[in-house]
C-alpha cells in the first residue's frame, strides 16, 4: 500500500541525505588530503600547505621512496609474514576452540567459555604480560613475539561459535555422530565445509588487525628487520619530526630529511592493500558485525 | 545461587543431617571437621612459621639495627611479606605472596563450603554441587599446607640459613584435608550413580578429542593471559633487571602510595571520562546515523554512505597520526592554512592541551562511527515492516515512527553494547592516545591515561616498572569491580541483559 509523504517527511528526508552526505565526506576527507599530499611536490606543501586537490602534479615522492626501496620492502615483507602466519594459526585455534564450545554434549563448554571470556574482564595488566615474552621467555627481538600475542581474541572466538551453530544446526553434527563420524570428522568433513563467511570474516578481522599493528614492534623488536610496515611508517615520522625540531633548534640543514610529501606517500603505500581490498572486505565485515550484532 | 525460591527457616543442624544428607554423613563430617579447622588454624593469631635463634638470622643476612626491632620470632601466614620487606629477601618475595593467595583462597573456599552446608539449597543433582564445593576446599587446603612445607627448605636454601621452621600445625591441615577429601570423593561417587552423572576423568575418556582440541588456545591463554597475572606481583616490588624477575626487593604499598600521591587521581579522571564520552556520544551518533542510513530511500546511496564511513575503520593509528598532524600541525596543516588564507590567527594546537580533549572524541568518533552503526543498521533491517506499516496507516509521521517503533526496539542492542563497552572503560583506546599525543608532555595533563601511562614506563622508564605493573593492577581491579557491580545491578533489573 503506498501512502503519500506528508511535507515534514520530504523535509526530514533532505535533511538525512544533507547530513548522511556531510559526514561521508568528513570520513573520506582526510583520506584525499593524504592521497593528494603525496601528488604534491614537496616545496608547494610547505609554501601553501595542503589542499584537496594536487597543486602541481608530480609523482616525485614516490619516485625517491622506490629508489632504495630495501627497507620498505623489508617492512612489506615482514608484514605479510605476519600477516599470513598469524591469520592462518589464529584462525585454526579460533575455529577448533570455537567448535568445542559448540557442542552441546560437552559438558565443560561453559565453563571453557568463561575461562575465555574472564581474559577481557580481568588482567595482569601491560608491564607482567610484557615481561612475560620478553623476560620470562626471553623472546624479545623475535617474530614469534609479534605474531604470537595477537592469535585470538574472546570476542572472534564468541563471534565463531554463532557462525558455527548458524551454520551446522546440532542435529545434523548429531546424527553424523550416530553414523559413527568422529569429533575430527564432523569439524573437518562438515563443519568446515559449510563455515565459508564464518572464515572470511574472522580471518579478515585477524588480518585486519595484523596488518595494522605497530605496538608490539615497538615493545619486542630489537631490529630494524623486524619491524612491521605501520611501525615503520611510525619509526619515519617520529624520526623526521624530531630532526625537524632539531634542525629548528641549530642549523643543521634539513635537505636529507624526508619531506612532507614522501612521509604521505610512505602512508598512502603503508596503507595500501588494505584500501584496495576494502571494497570487496566490506561485505564480509558487514556480515561478520551483523551476524554477532543479531545473534550476540 | 540465582535462585529464587524461597529458604524456609532452618530446621537445626542435626535434622538436616538426618534428612538431606542421610547416608552420607560421615563424608560431609569429615569436610565440614576439616574445614572448620582449617578456618581456626588460618586466623592471625596461629603462627605458621617460626624462626629459631632469630637474632643470629638477622646478623648474618645483615638486617640493620633499627629494623630488627620490627622482626618476629614467629610469623601467621598473612605478615610473612613483612619479614620479606623488613629483611630485603626480595628473592622469597614471589613465593610468600604464592603462599599468601592460597591462603586466602583456602579461606575463602572453606567459608563458602560450611555456609553451603548450612543453607542446604536444593539442587537439580541433589548435593554433588556442594560436593564439588568441599572437593575445591579440601584441594585448596591441600595446596596451601603442600606449598607452606615447600616454602620451608625454599626460604631456608635461598637466604642461606637453616633457621625457618615450619609449624606442625601444616601437617594437620595436610592430613585432615586429605582424608576428608578421600571421605567426599566416595560419597559423591555413590551420588553420581544415583543421577546418572560422570565425573572429569570419564568426560576426558570419552571426549579427549575435544579436548585436545583445546589444547593451542589453552597454551595460548596460559602464556598471553593467565600467568602474566602472577606478575602483578611486581608490583608490589621495585622492580629493577639487575635483581631480576625472582630478586627485587619487596616494598609492600609503597608503589600505590607514590601514584596515589603523584598521578592516581588524574589518570583515574581522565580514562574514566574520555571512555564515558566515547561510548555515551559514540553510541547516540551510531545509532542517529544508522536510523539516518536506514530512511535513505536510495539504494546506491545507502551502499555508498555506509561505504565511506565505515573506511575510517580499516586503517591503522599510525596514518590516523598521519592526519591529524597534517590537520593541526602548526606551519602547513590545514587548518591552520584556512585560518591564515582568511586572514586569522594561527593555531599551535601541539602545544595546546585544552583543544586535545575535543580532537580525541572526535577523532574516536570518525574511526568508530561506521562500526558501530553497522550493528545498529543490522538490528533496524530486522525490524517487521508490518509495525511501520500499521504506523503509517494510524497516520505516525516519520518522525514518530522512529520514536515509537525504531528506537524502542533497538533499546536491547544499546543496552548489551553500553554493557560490553563498560567493560573497557579503564581500558579504551591507547591506540588512539598514543597515536594522536605520542611523548608531547605538554599535552600529558589533559589526555594522560593509564595505558599511555604504563606503557611509558614500560618502553622508557625501566627503574619505574612496579610503579607502573601498580597502575596497571589498579586499572584492572578497578575495571574488574566496574564490571561485576554493573552485572549484577543488571542481572536484578533484568537477567536478559546480564553480561553472564
Amino acid at each position: 500500500m503506498k501512502i503519500k509523504q506528508s511535507g515534514s517527511t520530504i523535509v526530514f528526508k533532505v535533511i538525512i541525505y544533507i547530513l548522511l552526505t556531510f559526514m561521508a565526506a568528513v570520513c573520506v576527507f582526510p583520506f584525499i588530503i593524504i592521497i593528494s599530499g603525496s601528488f604534491t611536490d614537496n616545496y608547494t606543501i610547505i609554501t601553501e600547505g595542503y589542499g584537496l586537490l594536487p597543486k602541481n602534479f608530480t609523482i616525485s615522492a614516490y619516485k625517491t621512496i622506490f629508489k632504495a626501496p630495501q627497507d620498505i620492502l623489508q617492512a612489506y615483507k615482514m608484514n605479510f609474514y605476519y600477516t599470513i602466519v598469524g591469520t592462518g594459526i589464529g584462525l585454526f585455534i579460533i575455529t577448533m576452540t570455537a567448535y568445542v564450545i559448540s557442542r552441546p554434549e560437552f559438558k565443560y563448554r561453559n565453563n571453557i567459555s568463561f575461562i575465555i571470556y574472564f581474559t577481557s574482564i580481568f588482567g595482569g595488566g601491560m608491564i607482567p604480560w610484557y615481561l612475560m615474552y620478553a623476560s620470562v621467555l626471553g623472546l624479545k627481538g623475535s617474530t614469534f613475539a609479534i605474531w604470537f600475542p595477537a592469535l585470538m581474541s574472546p570476542f572472534l572466538v564468541i563471534l565463531m561459535r554463532t557462525f558455527i551453530k548458524e551454520s551446522v544446526p546440532d542435529a545434523i553434527a548429531e546424527s553424523a555422530k550416530i553414523d559413527g563420524a568422529g569429533h575430527v570428522t564432523i569439524f573437518l568433513k562438515i563443519v568446515m565445509p559449510v563455515l565459508g563467511p564464518g572464515l572470511a570474516t574472522i580471518g579478515l578481522f585477524l588480518a585486519i588487525g595484523y596488518w595494522n599493528d605497530w605496538y608490539r614492534s615497538s615493545m619486542f623488536s630489537t631490529s630494524s628487520k623486524t619491524w612491521e610496515l605501520q611501525f615503520y611508517l611510525y619509526d619515519l615520522l617520529n624520526a623526521t619530526q624530531a630532526l625537524r625540531q632539531m634542525a629548528q633548534n641549530t642549523s643543521v640543514s634539513t635537505a636529507d630529511l624526508p619531506t612532507e610529501s614522501i612521509k604521505l606517500a610512505m602512508a598512502v603505500v603503508a596503507t595500501g592493500p588494505v584500501l584496495l581490498f576494502y571494497p570487496f572486505v566490506q561485505k564480509y565485515f558487514v556480515s561478520g558485525i551483523t551476524v554477532g550484532a543479531v545473534k550476540g | 545461587m540465582k535462585s529464587k525460591e524461597n529458604r524456609k527457616p532452618e530446621p537445626g543442624l542435626s535434622a538436616i543431617f538426618e534428612k538431606e544428607y542421610h547416608g552420607k554423613k560421615l563424608g560431609l563430617l569429615a569436610g565440614i571437621v576439616a574445614s572448620v579447622i582449617t578456618l581456626l588454624l588460618s586466623i592471625p593469631f596461629v603462627k605458621w612459621i617460626y624462626i629459631i635463634n632469630p637474632d643470629s638470622l638477622f646478623q648474618s643476612i645483615g638486617v640493620k639495627e633499627d629494623v630488627i626491632g620490627k622482626l618476629m620470632s614467629s610469623y601467621n601466614l598473612y605478615d610473612m611479606l613483612s619479614f620479606v620487606k623488613y629483611t630485603k629477601q626480595g628473592n622469597i618475595g614471589l613465593f610468600t605472596m604464592i603462599l599468601l593467595i592460597l591462603a586466602v583462597a583456602s579461606v575463602y573456599f572453606n567459608i563458602i563450603f560450611v555456609i553451603r552446608v548450612f543453607m542446604k539449597k536444593k539442587e537439580s543433582k541433589g548435593n554433588l554441587h556442594l560436593y564439588f564445593t568441599a572437593k575445591s576446599a579440601m584441594i585448596f587446603n591441600i595446596a596451601l599446607s603442600v606449598v607452606a612445607i615447600v616454602y620451608m627448605p625454599f626460604a631456608n636454601k635461598k637466604i642461606g640459613t637453616d633457621a625457618i621452621f615450619i609449624s606442625p600445625i601444616v601437617y594437620v591441615v595436610l592430613i585432615l584435608s586429605i582424608i576428608a577429601y578421600a571421605a567426599v570423593k566416595i560419597v559423591e561417587k555413590t551420588e553420581r550413580e544415583i543421577y546418572k552423572e560422570h565425573g572429569f576423568l570419564y568426560e576426558l575418556r570419552k571426549n579427549w578429542v575435544l579436548f585436545a582440541m583445546l589444547v593451542p588456545a589453552a597454551v595460548y591463554l596460559l602464556i598471553n593471559n593467565y600467568l602474566p597475572m602472577i606478575g602483578v606481583y611486581y608490583a608490589f616490588t621495585s622492580f629493577n633487571f639487575r635483581d631480576g624477575l625472582w630478586g627485587s626487593p619487596y616494598v609492600g604499598m609503597k608503589n600505590f602510595e607514590y601514584l596515589l600521591k603523584a598521578d592516581l587521581f588524574k589518570l583515574t579522571k581522565n580514562t574514566v571520562l574520555y571512555n564515558f564520552v566515547f561510548i555515551a556520544l559514540g553510541n547516540i551518533l551510531q545509532i542517529v546515523f544508522a536510523i539516518f542510513v536506514s530512511q535513505a530511500g536510495v539504494k546506491w546511496f545507502k551502499k555508498t554512505s555506509q561505504t565511506l564511513m565505515f573506511m575510517p575503520y580499516f586503517v591503522s593509528f599510525v596514518i590516523l597520526k598521519v592526519l591529524v598532524y597534517n590537520l593541526f600541525e602548526y606551519d602547513s596543516g590545514v587548518v591552520n592554512t584556512m585560518v591564515a588564507a582568511m586572514g586569522g590567527q594561527k593555531i599551535d594546537f601541539y602545544n595546546t592541551p585544552h583543544y586535545w580533549p575535543i580532537l580525541i572524541t572526535v577523532f574516536y568518533i570518525w574511526k568508530n562511527i561506521g562500526y558501530g552503526m553497522v550493528v545498529y543498521l543490522a538490528t533496524i533491517v530486522g525490524i517487521s515492516d508490518e509495525y511501520y506499516d500499521a504506523a503509517k496507516v494510524d497516520g505516525a509521521s516519520l518522525v514518530q515512527q522512529i520514536r515509537y517503533i525504531t528506537l524502542p526496539l533497538i533499546k536491547p542492542t544499546f543496552i548489551i553494547l553500553f554493557l560490553f563497552s563498560l567493560g573497557s572503560i579503564m581500558k579504551g583506546q591507547f591506540e588512539l592516545f598514543y597515536q594522536m599525543v605520542g611523548t608531547n608532555g605538554v599535552l600529558y595533563n589533559a589526555t594522560d591515561i593509564f595505558d599511555t601511562y604504563v606503557y611509558r614506563i614500560t618502553t622508557t622508564q625501566p627503574l619505574s616498572i612496579g610503579i607502573g605493573t601498580a597502575a596497571g593492577l589498579y586499572q584492572s581491579l578497578f575495571g574488574f569491580v566496574l564490571i561485576m557491580v554493573t552485572n549484577f545491578i543488571v542481572k536484578r533489573k533484568n537477567s536478559d541483559y546480564a553480561l553472564f
